[in-house]
C-alpha cells in the first residue's frame, strides 16, 4: 500500500497530538486524544518489525531447544524440544507467528525450570544461555519511548 | 456530566445537613488514574450567613482497572495519616453504596495547583530542584516505614502479617493474578517468582504501612520543589517497608533515563534518605529480593490493565500505555535485579 503504513500512522499521529488534541477543550478528552497519539507512534515502530521480530525470535528459540536435547533426560520434556526444535513457521501472519511464538515461549518456561534442578557446569552454561536469549527478548520488544 | 453533576450535589447536600443551595460545578475527570475514576469538582453552599466554596476529588471505582483494591482501606489510611508529617489531602466521606453514583467512591479535598507528572518533574523549572525533592521524598517514605499501625489505627483496617510472612504473601498474591490475567506466556516473570521462592527473604524488621505504589508520579509537587501531598494509596497494607523502597527504586520509574532514582537522584543516595528517616536498614540481600518482587508486581499490573482492554471493560488508552511502553520494561528491569541484563 503507497503511501505505506508507517507513513500514515506518523501523519495521523502528528495530526491528533498537534491539531486535535489543543482544540479539545475537556482535559481529560485532550489527554485521551494525546495518548492515542503516541498510541500510533507506537503501532508504528511495532508493526514495522512485527513479523521480523517473531520470526527471529521462533528460530532463536528452535535452535536452543535442539541444543538442549542432549541435557534433558525426562522424556516428556525431551520429547516436546525434539519436536520443537523440528518446527518452523508456516504463515508469516503475525497472529500466526505469534500464536508460534507463544507456544515456544510456554515450553522454554518449562526447560528453563527444569534446567534449574539439574547440577553441574554444563547445566549452569545451558542456564545462561536460556538467560541470554530472554536478554535478547526483551531487546527485540524494546520501544524507543520505554522508560528502561 | 449532567447526571453525575446533580447525583453528586444531591449526595453531598445530605452529608451536609446544615448547608443550603448545595451545588456542584466545574466536574471534570482528571486522566490518568488507572485504578479509579478520579474526578474534580467545586463544591458550593450556603452555610449560616456564608456562601463556601471548596476544591474536592471524587475517587469512584471503575468498571474494570489496573488494580483491584478496596476503596475503604484507602480512605482510611489518608484518615489516619491526616494531620501527620506525611502529607495527604482530607478524606471527607467514604460511600461503599453503589447506588448512590453506580459505584463506590470517596470525596476528598483537593490539593490545588500542584504538579505530579513524573516526567515533568525532570524539566524545567522543577528539575533544579531535584535534591530537594529526592530529600522530602524519601523522608516522607521513612516516616511512613517509621510510623506504627496501632497507633494510626490502621492495625484494624489492614489484614494483619507476620514479619517472615511479609514476602510469601504479597509473593503470592500478586502471582495469582498473573495466573489469571497473563494472556501470553512470560518467561521472565516466571523465572522471576521462582528465584524469589528460591531466595525467600529475611523477616522483615518491623511491620509498617506499606504505601504499596510509592514513586515519582504519585506525589504532588509545587515549582519551589516542596512536595505538598502523598497521593494514590489504593495499594496501601500492612507489610515490609523494604516494599516501598524497592517499588521506588524500580527502573521502570527513573523517567529522566540516566539511572536517577525516580528521576530525582542515584539510588544510593535516595536509601540513606529513607535509612536516616526511617530508622530502619536496608540491608542488600533483603532489598534484593523485594526488588526483584516489585518487578513481579509490576508486571502483574501491566498484566491485569492488558486484560481489562482486551476484554474491553475498561478501554482507556492508558491501559495500553502500561502494557506495551511498561511491559518490556518491566521485563528488563527484573533482568537488571536478577544479574541478567547484559
Amino acid at each position: 500500500m503507497k503511501p505505506e503504513i508507517s507513513r500514515f500512522l506518523e501523519v495521523a499521529s502528528a495530526h491528533l497530538l498537534l491539531q486535535s488534541a489543543p482544540a479539545i477543550s475537556d482535559g481529560y478528552e485532550q489527554s485521551s486524544v494525546q495518548t492515542l497519539a503516541i498510541l500510533l507512534g507506537v503501532t508504528r515502530e511495532e508493526a514495522e518489525r512485527a513479523a521480523a521480530r517473531r520470526v527471529e525470535e521462533n528460530r532463536a528459540l528452535r535452535t536452543l531447544f535442539g541444543e538442549a536435547v542432549p541435557l534433558v533426560s525426562e522424556e516428556a520434556l525431551r520429547g516436546r524440544l525434539s519436536e520443537a526444535a523440528e518446527g518452523h513457521d508456516e504463515s508469516l501472519l503475525v497472529s500466526e507467528l505469534e500464536k508460534g511464538n507463544a507456544a515456544l515461549r510456554e515450553l522454554l518456561i518449562a526447560l528453563h525450570t527444569y534446567v534449574e534442578t539439574l547440577e553441574g557446569d554444563d547445566a549452569r552454561a545451558f542456564e545462561s544461555a536460556i538467560w541470554r536469549e530472554l536478554a535478547l527478548s526483551t531487546e527485540r520488544r524494546r520501544l524507543s519511548l520505554a522508560p528502561f | 456530566m449532567p447526571d453525575l453533576s446533580s447525583r453528586l450535589a444531591q449526595y453531598c447536600a445530605d452529608r451536609l445537613s446544615d448547608a443550603s443551595g448545595v451545588r456542584v460545578e466545574k466536574l471534570e475527570r482528571i486522566f490518568g488514574g488507572a485504578s479509579r475514576e478520579t474526578y474534580r469538582f467545586e463544591l458550593t453552599y450556603g452555610e449560616a450567613s456564608n456562601e463556601i466554596t471548596r476544591r474536592l476529588i471524587l475517587r469512584r471505582d471503575p468498571p474494570g482497572s489496573l488494580i483491584e483494591t478496596d476503596r475503604a482501606i484507602e480512605f482510611n489510611t489518608y484518615k489516619a495519616f491526616f494531620g501527620t508529617t506525611v502529607p495527604v489531602p482530607e478524606p471527607l466521606w467514604l460511600e461503599e453504596d453503589s447506588a448512590k453514583l453506580d459505584h463506590p467512591f470517596f470525596i476528598m479535598e483537593e490539593l490545588h495547583g500542584f504538579e505530579s507528572s513524573p516526567q515533568a518533574i525532570t524539566l524545567a523549572p522543577y528539575a533544579q530542584h531535584a535534591a530537594k525533592l529526592a530529600e522530602q521524598k524519601w523522608t516522607i517514605l521513612g516516616e511512613i516505614s517509621r510510623a506504627k499501625p496501632r497507633e494510626l489505627g490502621l492495625d484494624t483496617v489492614m489484614e494483619a502479617v507476620s514479619p517472615n510472612a511479609c514476602g510469601e504473601r504479597e509473593l503470592a498474591y500478586w502471582e495469582a493474578r498473573i495466573d489469571r490475567d497473563e494472556s501470553c506466556p512470560q518467561p521472565i516473570l516466571r523465572a522471576a517468582i521462582r528465584w524469589l521462592r528460591r531466595n525467600p527473604p529475611a523477616p522483615a524488621q518491623k511491620v509498617g504501612v506499606v504505601h504499596g505504589d510509592y514513586r515519582t508520579g504519585n506525589f504532588l509537587y509545587d515549582e519551589e520543589g516542596t512536595i505538598r501531598g502523598i497521593l494514590d494509596w489504593e495499594m496501601a497494607h500492612l507489610g515490609d517497608p523494604l516494599e516501598d523502597l524497592s517499588w521506588g527504586l524500580n527502573p521502570i520509574w527513573c523517567f529522566a533515563r540516566d539511572g536517577r532514582a525516580g528521576g530525582l537522584v542515584p539510588r544510593e543516595e535516595a536509601i540513606a534518605i529513607w535509612e536516616a528517616a526511617s530508622g530502619l536498614r536496608a540491608e542488600s540481600e533483603a532489598l534484593r529480593w523485594w526488588e526483584v518482587f516489585s518487578c513481579v508486581k509490576g508486571q502483574a499490573i501491566w498484566l491485569s490493565g492488558a486484560k481489562e482492554f482486551a476484554e474491553g471493560k475498561n478501554q482507556d488508552p492508558i491501559l495500553v500505555i502500561a502494557a506495551w511502553l511498561m511491559g518490556n520494561s518491566q521485563d528488563r528491569a527484573a533482568l537488571h535485579a536478577l544479574g541478567r541484563l547484559s
